[in-house]
């Protein structure tokens, strides 16, 4: 879960800068807080139906995460593990390890509009990408930099652009717009209700809307976000999935 | 008119030989042709019943964009009513209620992704013919508690009957379907794509698993007669509600239409070279008819004969030249095509042993379609009224002083 917060937003230094590589360079060096434990709730909206998933998660940047799911009742302890480019999954109910094959990966993660593949991506919006500064605009009650990011032809992204949206002032990443290949709008990631967690003021409330399935919204929102836990890499293991409440 | 007629056949007995000749070419060309297209048709529509048959059926009862999308969101209920409203059509013959997703097929440390089928034991055996396909364990019932697994599958998984595998995939609305089942039965199909995946379940079954309900998510639909498969269609869907939505095969394996087109295609070319060789033959008599009669036709002229008379005449020879000789074709063949359509040859051999193998019957199969006889009839009626243009044109030009004095009818 971790990775997909660290992907969709960016955290901002303190540093006032016009140089967008150097906002974003700072921002990722300060999100790395390396090791987080949160709450999240998120929430599934489809057209027809909607769902709501609450779940605690740990990571361990950039390699490894773990999230288990506490709500609904019905798929309670199910834990997805992410260590490097893997994906596991454990299922309380057989009480078996499942290992997520290659095939799967661009399959829904729990019937989000996240992929499992948006799990493990490894790419650091800082090095694979160029970033241009393209304007500054207001987005909601925010002064923001609107800044584009190109990928580098050698960084495997799926993505031909990325549009952010950074506050001036708090440096927060407030909305971000994906494009594919083709130059189509294909998500758009808003981040709102800005919360202080151990010292770092984030957006807590994130909507992620594919463009091209009208109706369907994926949106989780921090309940707890504790940037200064200890933990160390043995914790994410394949053994643990089983143990960890 | 009947004296034209009656004229027209004293004509033709004149030269008997050459008659006869020009007859008989034009029956071989309608008993090659209707043999060729008999035997054509009848392999496509065995093609297309064995593949449709297999997998999807004639027709597909489905909730709109279940094909594009194959999700549960587009799942539906079907209820006794519904059933019975397509099941009492006359032309129906078999529905077999399905639930189909993909998921994730795990044992020990192997793991492969592959569609998860859930069916009634009964009539999918009824329509695909899948108990016959097992080659190791038992078919299913509908008590059954554990899955049958396709032979390339279970290899790849390293199972047997008796083992358990997990099946992981996503229910219906997002919730996590997760359950260990027995494997009771191995599947063997001929195609390797589908030897390597594919599990079945009972409905039952996979609708616990997948969270469903009482929902299912398609019926592929059996029929008497393929020919009136679009207005069968049509029929059906008045009868349904407007978020389901029936597909017929030719737009689920659009690859079998082109398949067919393209054979369909190049024996089209065939007889179109057949009749273009037979079309010359009979031109060929009607010229030399014509030409040996200059002097006939001079003197009708002569006589004051109107010339549209003479054409009519001819045409009139033309027409029942190619029409006999159609006509017996069609009378010698039919019994021939009738007695094949009953008793389809047997392939022998190898051959046999691939057709087994694909789970058809070892035969090649003719068709009595009657589009088949219409058009070669249609064929032979558009030689007879072309090739009756050379004399029309002859006698239009034709000098009456001229042709009596015998020299040749045109100077």
């Amino acid at each position: 879960m971790k990775k997909i917060i660290f992907l969709f937003f960016l955290f901002n230094s303190i540093t006032y800068s016009q140089n967008p590589k150097e906002i974003v360079k700072k921002s990722v060096d300060i999100l790395y807080g390396k090791k987080t434990f949160s709450v999240i709730t998120m929430k599934i909206i489809k057209p027809t139906w909607s769902r709501t998933i609450t779940m605690k998660a740990w990571s361990y940047e950039p390699d490894y995460s773990l999230v288990y799911i506490t709500e609904p009742a019905r798929d309670k302890g199910t834990v997805t593990l992410k260590r490097k480019n893997e994906v596991w999954n454990w299922l309380p109910n057989i009480q078996k390890t499942i290992k997520i094959p290659p095939s799967m990966m661009l399959a829904s993660w729990m019937g989000s509009d996240f992929t499992n593949d948006d799990l493990v991506r490894q790419s650091s919006v800082v090095d694979d990408y160029e970033h241009k500064l393209i304007s500054e605009e207001k987005f909601l009650d925010y002064d923001c930099y609107k800044i584009m990011l190109i990928p580098k032809s050698d960084a495997g992204i799926v993505w031909s652009k990325v549009i952010l949206w950074i506050s001036k002032k708090e440096y927060m990443q407030l909305k971000s717009e994906f494009y594919n290949e083709d130059g189509n709008l294909i998500r758009t990631m808003i981040g709102s209700k800005p919360k202080n967690f151990s010292g770092h003021l984030i957006p807590s409330y994130w909507e992620m809307i594919p463009n091209d399935k009208s109706g369907n919204k994926t949106s989780f929102e921090y309940n707890e976000l504790d940037f200064n836990i200890n933990i160390t890499p043995e914790f994410f293991s394949i053994q643990n999935m089983s143990r960890v409440r | 008119m009947k004296y034209y007629i009656s004229f027209a056949w004293r004509n033709i007995w004149r030269n008997k030989k050459r008659s006869i000749l020009a007859t008989s070419s034009i029956f071989f060309a309608v008993f090659l042709a209707l043999i060729m297209r008999s035997l054509q048709f009848g392999q496509y529509d065995y093609m297309v019943n064995s593949t449709v048959s297999m997998y999807t059926g004639y027709l597909q009862l489905q909730a709109k964009g279940f094909w594009d999308n194959h999700s549960f969101d587009e799942s539906f209920e079907l209820t006794d009513t519904l059933y019975r409203k397509i099941k009492n059509h006359l032309e129906v013959t078999t529905l077999n209620p399905r639930i189909e997703t993909a998921a994730l097929i795990s044992h020990a440390t192997e793991t492969r992704i592959s569609p998860v089928i859930g069916i009634d034991p009964y009539s999918e055996d009824k329509m695909t013919g899948l108990k016959k396909r097992l080659s190791k364990g038992n078919y299913l019932t509908e008590e059954s508690k554990g899955i049958l697994i396709a032979e390339g599958l279970a290899d790849r998984l390293n199972v047997d009957v008796g083992d358990s595998i997990v099946i992981f995939g996503q229910g219906y609305q997002g919730v996590i379907a997760a359950q260990v089942f027995q494997i009771e039965g191995i599947i063997k199909y001929p195609i390797p794509k589908m030897n390597n995946a594919f599990v079945y379940m009972t409905i039952k079954n996979a609708q616990e698993l997948f969270n469903l309900s009482k929902r299912i998510t398609s019926i592929p639909i059996m029929i008497n007669n393929p020919s009136k498969l679009y207005e069968l269609r049509n029929e059906l869907s008045s009868k349904i509600d407007t978020n389901l939505v029936i597909m017929t095969w030719e737009e689920m394996s659009p690859e079998i239409v082109q398949a067919i087109a393209v054979d369909n295609a190049s024996g089209f070319i065939m007889l179109l070279i057949l009749y273009i060789v037979i079309g010359f033959g009979v031109f060929g008599t009607i010229v030399m008819m014509t030409l040996e009669r200059t002097r006939e036709f001079g003197l009708l002229i002569a006589f004051g004969m109107e010339r549209d008379k003479i054409y009519l005449v001819t045409t009139i020879e033309s027409i029942m030249i190619s029409f006999f000789g159609a006509l017996l074709g069609l009378i010698i063949t039919f019994p021939i095509l009738l007695y094949f359509y009953y008793h389809p040859i047997p392939v022998k051999g190898e051959l046999a042993d691939i057709y087994l193998s694909y789970g058809m019957e070892p035969i090649i199969p003719f068709s009595l379609d009657p589009s088949i006889f219409i058009s070669q009839m249609l064929i032979v009626f558009i030689i007879g009224l072309l090739t009756s243009i050379y004399p029309i044109s002859f006698i239009r030009k034709i000098k009456p002083v001229s042709a009596l004095q015998g020299r040749g009818g045109m100077k």
